[in-house]
């Protein structure tokens, strides 16, 4: 399924940019806020708008969607985060179709 | 005088080393300006940090002002509710000020000694950003008091000590690049919104302070796009950085709009004003996004070199920029 291979894909690429493992990114409701002070690649907010912004990088150079992310208050669980994504590439992707 | 006025008629101009003038000149001749090609003057030009100081110290005294005297000049039974409530939030954005000038001098000085032996020309740069923050930190005094003195004159609610604390916490440090062009964006908002408080208030004493803070804060603006022009100039620092700092202030539902959400952000660290704009009964919020937009555009431009014009150009050369 595209969807789920899609998924996986973001999954990856995310915390590849964000030097945590998967785990460490996707289990017990994980926040943004969470995340940065985690990671030992983010000092602050826009370091991981840079994450997410390689994230949507890397999907439209190997899928060739564009992803646009809106603003996301900290208090956000990466679950939340992969949803939007993966709703955002499927808005996208119809919209190329 | 308008923003747009503000910023077309205190354009900095390019200012050559005092080497290059008459030894023994006690008294300058040039009319004060802001470097604009620091890393060219630093490199090339021979310039010194006496001699950056001294040009700094020039343009300072030139533009000096009195609160004593601006406020003897408003009248308070003239004050609308509107005026009033554009002073208050003004005196507790003001509040904010110190803080970011306390943190950049302390920043400024950590990246000077790091850069001292890999790169001395950026330790100059630094070091003269460090410097100049005095003469920012005491402008900036100049803000805070004048309209929190007039919201207390004009029997504004008073700010609480509690407050008054909580407003300095100090702002977390970052790239120095990133934090220069979140100043730019400061001054730039703080200008256009004091550019509409100047066409909004009706007593001719308040509109003058509106006018002259405004002015102060383009000259801020300048200095800091001067800043973090020499560090891209340095090659040491990308332009990605100042392009992120840009997106997070224009995108969608950005940092502009801050004080429009619903959500408001709890940092824990530091206070933004644009959190903690209060519109109270008036209703009335000195947007102007364009003119906003346009202002980062341009900065952009200075700093970068690369020309955008919205903020899609903006979020499509950030994403251009860093890659994947």
């Amino acid at each position: 399924m595209v969807t789920q291979g899609v998924e996986t894909y973001i999954r990856l690429k995310f915390a590849e940019h964000a030097g945590l493992t998967d785990e460490q990114l996707f289990s017990d409701d994980v926040t943004l806020a969470a995340v940065i002070s985690r990671s030992p690649k983010m000092t602050n907010s826009i370091d991981l708008m840079e994450a997410f912004a390689r994230t949507a990088n890397a999907l439209r150079k190997d899928y060739g969607v564009r992803v646009r992310l809106p603003a996301l208050p900290l208090d956000t669980s990466t679950a939340a985060v992969l949803k939007v994504f993966l709703e955002e590439f499927e808005r996208a992707q119809e919209a190329a179709a | 005088m308008s923003i747009t006025e503000a910023s077309t008629g205190t354009e900095p101009s390019s200012t050559e080393p005092s080497s290059t003038r008459p030894r023994g000149a006690a008294r300058a001749t040039e009319a004060p300006a802001i470097i604009t090609d620091l890393y060219d003057a630093v490199t090339k030009r021979g310039m010194s940090l006496v001699d950056v100081t001294w040009e700094q110290q020039r343009l300072h005294e030139s533009r000096r002002w009195s609160v004593v005297e601006m406020l003897a000049d408003v009248d308070l039974d003239a004050l609308t509710p509107v005026d009033r409530n554009l002073v208050w939030n003004a005196g507790r954005a003001e509040l904010t000020t110190k803080p970011g000038a306390d943190r950049l001098e302390r920043q400024a000085e950590a990246e000077c000694r790091r850069w001292q032996e890999k790169n001395p020309a950026v330790a100059s740069i630094m070091e003269a950003c460090g410097t100049w923050s005095r003469y920012w930190n005491e402008e900036e005094a100049h803000h805070e008091t004048v309209f929190n003195r007039l919201a207390d004159l004009s029997g504004m609610e008073p700010i609480s000590d509690e407050t008054f604390i909580a407003f300095r916490q100090v702002f977390p440090d970052d790239d120095m690049l990133r934090t220069l062009m979140l100043l730019a964006i400061s001054e730039i908002t703080a200008a256009v919104n004091y550019g509409q408080c100047q066409q909004v208030v009706q007593d001719p004493g308040l509109r003058r302070i509106f006018k002259q803070v405004a002015a102060d804060e383009i000259q801020h603006r300048n200095y800091f796009i001067a800043f973090a022009k020499a560090l891209v100039d340095s090659g040491e620092y990308h332009a990605k950085d100042a392009f992120a700092v840009a997106h997070l202030f224009l995108r969608e539902d950005g940092e502009l709009q801050g004080s429009a959400r619903e959500q408001k952000e709890d940092r824990g660290t530091h206070v933004n004003w644009w959190d903690h704009l209060d519109t109270a009964e008036t209703d009335y919020r000195p947007e102007a996004l364009e003119k906003k937009e346009q202002l980062i555009c341009g900065a952009l431009k200075k700093i970068t070199g690369i020309e955008v014009h919205s903020r899609d150009e903006v979020e499509d050369t950030w994403l251009d920029l860093i890659g994947s």
